[in-house]
C-alpha cells in the first residue's frame, strides 16, 4: 500500500452501514490561491488576551403518544462562556422547554388537554399519513432547529454588545453571515464533522491529507442564501495510521481580506486550544477543551433531564 | 483570592451515596480562590432554625482531568511544552467534622444547605465556650486566637477543666525547638493568672527548668511586636512578665557558685541556693536508692534510722551519745559502730541489722551526698522553698538543669512531694499549684522500670484535681508517655509533630490532612483539645511577654566560676549593693566554709534589712590571730651545711 502510494488506516471493524449523509456535497472557490495547497502554519501560539465560546445542547423525549401520535418534549440549550485570565465564565445563555407534536392530526379537544400542561406546543409539520418512527424525526428536526436559532440569538447578540471579544462558534457560521458579511468580525467557526465536502479531486486530497500543523488555503464556500464564509481545512493532530479524518477541522471566517492574511495566525491559536485535551469525549481529537465546558455546563443546568 | 467576609456564603454542603453528610461529619464545595483551610470553622444553616458548627478536617480539589496520560498528549510528551490557555475545571472539596448541633436534639444529618465563614459569636458557640465565657461567673481562660478565613477570635478554656475540679492537667507535644511548647505553657500560665477567677482561689505555679536557660528569665520583659500585641488585645491579655518570681537553685560541687545560668551580676541575687540535708533525703531515700540494690534488710535499717535515730539523742552501746542531723553525724555514728563492734568482738549483728546490710545503707546513702553534692550538704544547712507561704500569682522557678538524673529525680520528687502533703492540710498558702515539667518522657515514660517519681505522677494525674494540685507536662513524643499521664490530661495541645510519632495509634483520630498540619505547623500554633471542644482546633498565641533563654543568656550572660569566697562576696554584695566587697571578704577570711555557707544561706532566707550585720551575726566567733611581729620573719636554719641543694 506504501509503495503505491497510499498509506495505512487503523484496520477498525465495523458492522452496521452508517446514518445517510443529508448533504454530502457543496461547492468552493480558492480565493488564497489558484488551488487549494497545503501551507505549514507554524508552532502553536498567538490565542487572544478574551475568547468566548458558543456552544447549544438539545434534549428530546417521547413523552407519550395520543394514538399513534408522538408527543415529544423538547428541551434546548445554548450558552457564551468568555475566558478570562484562562478561566472560564458564563456571559450569556438562553433556553427554551416545548413539546413538539403533529397538531393537525389533534382534535380540539386533545389540543387543549395538551396545552393544559404548561409547555409550549409546536407542531412538527409532519405529513398527513402517520409513521411512528418519521414522526418522531420531524419532532426531532423541529427541536434541533430551536436549538439553532438559540445559538444564533446569542450569537447575534454577542457581535453587537461584545464586539471586541473573540466568538468561537462550535459549527458553522453561515447561518449569521449576514451579520458580518464583508467586515472583520471577531468569529470563528470550528466544524468538526466533514459530512459535506466542499472540495473534490486534487483540492479534496490535498484537504483530507493534511500534515500535522499545516492548513490548506482559503477558499470560499459556495453561494449561500444568507451571506458567504471564507474558509480552510487544519490539522490539528497527526493523522498517521488513524482515520483520514482524524484531528481534522474546518474553520470559517467572515469573508474579508484581513481572514485570508491571518489565516496561519488564527491556525497557530486554534493548534494552541488543543491543550487541554477534552478526552475521555470521543471527540476529542477535534473537540476544544472550552466547547466541551459549555456542553457540560449545559448539561448540568439541565440536572437529571439528560 | 476570593476573600469572604465573615458570616458570608462559601459553600454549599453535597452529599452522595458514597460521600454521604451524617451527624458527625459531611462534605462541601467552594470556589477554588478560597482562603477557608484546615481548622476553619464553619456553620450550616438548615430550615426550622438548625444549626450545625463544625470544623474543617480535610481538603480534597480535582480537576475534570481522566487520566494523567491526556496531559502528556496534550503537551505532546514535553512537561515544558503546550501551555493550556484555559484551566481545567476544578473542584475544591472539604470534610468538615461537626462541633456542635444547636437545637443538640434530635441529632440528625446535617442539611443540605449552604456553608458560612463563622464569625466571633460563632466560634463561641461551635466550641461551646458560652457556656463558662457568658455564665454569671465567668471562668474562661484565654488560650490563644482562632485565625481563619479573614477572622481573629479569642478562644478560651474552661478554668474548671484546667485547675479542677471537673478536670486537670495540660500536655503539650512537640519537636524540640519548633513546637514552641515552653513559650505556650509561659503564655498560659500567664494568661491563668490574669484571668483565673479570684473567687475561685488562688494559685501559683512551680517551673522545673531542666535544660539550658529556658525559664530562667521569667521576670524579664520581652520585646514583643505589632502581631503579638494586637493578639494580646484580642485576648484581654496584658503583656507583661511574672511578678513575682522566686528562683531556686543548688550550688555546684563546689559548694559555692550557684548550679543555674542566672548567675549575671544583676540577676543572681534573686536566686535562692536550694540546699538540704540528710533528713530531707531521708523521707524520700526510694528515689535515690534502686529497689533492686535496696532488699528489705536494708529498708528494715533505713526505717530504723529515720524513725530512732535521725534529728533525735540517740545513745549507742558504747556510752557515746548521737545527735544525727546531717551527713557528717551519719558517718560520725556509722564508725562509732563499726568501732564498737570490732573492739567488743561481739560479731556482726548490731541491733538485729547485720553489719554487712548496716555497710551497704552506709555506702549507698552517704554516695548521695556525693552524688548530689550541692544540693545535699554534709553540715546539715537547709534551705528550701516557702512551702505554706506560696504567693498568689506567684512564681517559682526550680532550676535543676545542672543536675545530673538521679539529682533532678530527687528534687523533682521531694517538692511535688511537699507540695501534695501541704494541699491535702491546705497549708500551701496557695488553693492550686501548677507544676510545669518539661521532658515528661524522662519522668513518666510509657515502658521502662516503674520508679518512683513515675508512681507520684500517676497520683498527680490522677488524683491532683481534687487537691489543686495541677500538672503541666511537656514532651517531645506524647506517645512514650505513659497513658495514665497523658489520658488525664483534660487539655492536650500539639505544636509542630514529628510524621513518625503522627503515624503512631494515638494520633489515628486525626485525619491525614490534620496529621500534615500538624507536621508543618508554624512557631506559635498550636492544635488544642480541650473538653468542651468537640473537635480539636487551631489557634495562635503571641510571644510571651517574658525573655526567652536565648535572649535571656544573650541580654545576661552568666558569670564565670569563681572562688568559694568570691561567690560568697558576689553573692552578699547582690543582696545589697552598698555592701563592700572587701568588708566581707575580711569577715570570712578565718572562718570555715561549713560556716560562712551556713551564714550566708540564713541571709538569704531571713531577707534581713541589714544583710552585712545579719551574716555578721549569723557566723560563729573565732578566735583572730593577732600579730607578734615575728611570725612572718624567716627562721634561722639550726645548723649550717655546705650542701648546695639544702635550701
Amino acid at each position: 500500500m506504501l509503495r503505491a502510494g497510499g498509506t495505512i488506516g487503523p484496520a477498525a471493524t465495523l458492522t452496521h452501514v452508517g446514518p445517510p449523509v443529508s448533504k454530502p456535497f457543496g461547492s468552493a472557490d480558492p480565493v488564497e490561491s489558484q488551488n487549494i495547497n497545503s501551507i505549514e502554519v507554524g508552532d502553536a501560539g498567538g490565542v487572544p488576551e478574551t475568547v468566548a465560546f458558543v456552544d447549544g445542547i438539545q434534549r428530546y423525549a417521547v413523552e407519550a403518544r395520543i394514538g399513534v401520535e408522538p408527543i415529544v418534549r423538547g428541551y434546548v440549550a445554548a450558552a457564551v462562556v468568555k475566558r478570562v485570565a484562562g478561566e472560564l465564565v458564563v456571559v450569556d445563555q438562553a433556553t427554551d422547554e416545548f413539546l413538539v407534536t403533529a397538531l393537525g392530526r389533534l382534535t380540539e379537544e386533545q389540543r387543549a388537554i395538551l396545552t393544559g400542561i404548561g409547555l409550549r406546543i409546536v407542531d412538527s409539520g409532519a405529513q398527513d399519513r402517520a409513521h411512528p418512527i418519521m414522526d418522531v424525526r420531524q419532532a426531532a428536526l423541529v427541536v434541533e432547529r430551536r436549538r439553532d436559532q438559540l445559538e444564533t440569538a446569542l450569537i447575534e447578540r454577542h457581535l453587537v454588545q461584545r464586539r471586541d471579544t473573540w466568538l468561537v462558534v462550535d459549527g458553522s457560521i453561515s447561518k449569521v453571515a449576514k451579520s458580518f458579511e464583508d467586515t472583520d468580525a471577531r468569529i470563528l467557526g470550528l466544524i468538526k464533522s466533514h459530512e459535506t465536502q466542499f472540495l473534490e479531486g486534487a483540492d479534496l486530497q490535498v484537504a483530507v491529507t493534511l500534515p500535522f500543523g499545516h492548513r490548506t488555503s482559503v477558499f470560499r464556500r459556495g453561494s449561500l442564501s444568507h451571506g458567504s464564509v471564507f474558509s480552510w481545512y487544519l490539522r490539528l493532530w497527526p493523522w498517521e495510521e488513524r482515520e483520514l479524518l482524524y484531528g481534522l477541522v474546518r474553520i470559517e471566517r467572515p469573508s474579508t481580506e484581513a481572514t485570508v492574511a491571518t489565516a496561519s495566525q488564527v491556525s497557530r491559536w486554534m493548534l494552541a486550544e488543543r491543550a487541554p485535551l477534552s478526552a475521555p469525549d470521543g471527540r476529542w481529537d477535534r473537540l476544544f477543551y472550552p466547547i466541551q465546558q459549555v456542553e457540560t455546563y449545559l448539561r448540568a443546568q439541565l440536572g437529571s433531564w439528560w | 483570592m476570593i476573600k469572604f467576609e465573615n458570616g458570608r456564603t462559601v459553600g454549599r454542603v453535597i452529599a452522595t451515596e458514597a460521600l454521604p453528610a451524617s451527624p458527625h461529619q459531611f462534605h462541601f464545595w467552594t470556589a477554588t480562590d478560597t482562603d477557608l483551610g484546615i481548622g476553619a470553622i464553619v456553620r450550616v444553616d438548615g430550615e426550622g432554625g438548625r444549626t450545625v458548627y463544625a470544623v474543617v478536617t480535610d481538603a480534597k480539589a480535582y480537576s475534570d482531568l481522566a487520566s494523567p496520560l491526556h496531559e502528556v498528549v496534550a503537551a505532546e510528551g514535553d512537561p515544558k511544552g503546550l501551555t493550556a490557555p484555559t484551566h481545567r475545571a476544578e473542584i475544591r472539596l472539604w470534610t468538615a467534622a461537626v462541633l456542635r448541633h444547636v437545637p443538640e436534639e434530635p441529632l440528625q444529618p446535617v442539611p443540605l444547605a449552604e456553608v458560612r465563614v463563622a464569625d466571633v459569636a460563632d466560634v463561641e458557640m461551635a466550641l461551646r465556650m458560652d457556656g463558662f465565657v457568658r455564665s454569671e461567673s465567668p471562668t474562661g481562660i484565654p488560650i490563644g486566637v482562632y485565625r481563619a478565613a479573614g477572622l481573629q477570635a479569642p478562644v478560651f478554656m474552661d478554668a474548671d477543666f484546667v485547675l479542677g475540679p471537673e478536670s486537670a492537667h495540660l500536655n503539650i507535644s512537640g519537636v524540640s525547638g519548633l513546637a514552641t511548647k515552653t513559650s505556650a505553657v509561659e503564655f498560659v500560665l500567664s494568661s491563668i493568672f490574669q484571668h483565673f477567677p479570684k473567687d475561685k482561689g488562688s494559685v501559683a505555679a512551680i517551673c522545673f527548668n531542666v535544660k539550658g536557660p529556658d525559664l530562667c528569665f521569667l521576670d524579664q520583659p520581652a520585646q514583643l511586636g505589632q502581631e503579638d500585641r494586637e493578639m494580646y488585645d484580642v485576648l484581654g491579655i496584658d503583656p507583661v512578665p511574672f511578678d513575682p518570681v522566686h528562683y531556686y537553685a543548688p550550688f555546684k560541687a563546689d559548694g559555692a557558685n550557684l548550679n543555674t545560668l542566672r548567675t549575671h551580676e544583676d540577676l543572681i541575687g534573686s536566686v535562692t541556693p536550694l540546699v538540704w540535708g540528710l533528713r530531707e533525703v531521708l523521707d524520700y531515700h526510694e528515689v535515690l536508692l534502686s529497689r533492686d540494690d535496696i532488699d528489705a534488710k536494708s529498708d528494715a535499717f533505713l526505717d530504723f534510722l529515720a524513725d530512732r535515730v535521725v534529728d533525735k539523742e540517740f545513745r549507742d552501746e558504747w556510752g557515746n551519745t548521737h545527735r544525727v542531723s546531717s551527713f557528717a553525724d551519719l558517718e560520725r555514728l556509722f564508725r562509732a559502730i563499726f568501732d564498737g563492734l570490732e573492739l567488743a568482738g561481739r560479731g556482726d549483728i548490731w541491733r538485729t541489722h547485720h553489719i554487712a546490710t548496716i555497710r551497704k545503707v552506709r555506702n549507698r546513702l552517704l554516695n548521695i551526698s556525693t552524688r548530689c553534692r550541692g544540693l545535699v550538704t554534709d553540715d546539715g544547712s537547709v534551705s528550701d522553698l516557702p512551702f505554706g507561704d506560696f504567693e498568689d500569682r506567684g512564681v517559682y522557678v526550680v532550676d535543676v538543669a545542672g543536675m545530673d538524673q538521679l539529682g533532678q529525680d530527687l528534687v523533682f520528687t521531694r517538692v511535688v512531694s511537699r507540695l501534695r502533703e501541704h494541699l491535702e492540710r491546705r497549708e500551701l498558702g496557695v488553693d492550686h499549684i501548677i507544676v510545669f515539667v518539661d521532658e515528661l518522657n524522662k519522668y513518666a515514660p510509657s515502658d521502662g522500670p516503674d520508679t518512683y517519681v513515675r508512681k507520684m505522677l500517676l497520683d498527680i494525674s490522677e488524683r491532683g484535681r481534687y487537691l489543686g494540685l495541677v500538672l503541666f507536662a511537656a514532651q517531645q513524643f506524647r506517645s512514650q508517655i505513659h497513658r495514665r499521664v497523658v489520658g488525664n490530661a483534660g487539655t492536650a495541645m500539639f505544636g509542630r509533630m514529628d510524621m513518625d510519632e503522627l503515624a503512631t495509634p494515638g494520633y489515628q483520630v486525626f485525619s491525614q490532612a490534620t496529621k500534615i498540619k500538624l507536621a508543618t505547623m508554624p512557631k506559635g500554633e498550636l492544635m488544642v483539645r480541650h473538653p468542651h471542644f468537640t473537635q480539636a482546633v487551631f489557634v495562635r498565641f503571641p510571644r510571651p511577654a517574658v525573655l526567652s533563654g536565648p535572649e535571656g543568656i544573650k541580654r545576661f550572660p552568666p558569670q564565670v566560676d569563681i572562688s568559694f569566697q568570691d561567690a560568697i562576696v558576689r553573692q552578699l554584695t547582690a543582696l545589697d549593693r552598698s555592701i563592700a566587697p572587701a568588708a566581707v571578704r575580711d569577715l570570712i577570711v578565718d572562718h570555715h566554709e561549713l560556716d560562712v555557707r551556713r551564714a550566708f544561706l540564713a541571709t538569704k532566707r531571713t531577707h534581713p534589712q541589714d544583710v552585712l550585720s545579719y551574716f555578721t551575726a549569723s557566723l560563729p566567733k573565732v578566735v583572730r590571730r593577732e600579730p607578734t611581729g615575728r611570725g612572718n620573719e624567716p627562721v634561722t636554719p639550726l645548723r649550717v651545711t655546705d650542701d648546695p641543694y639544702a635550701s
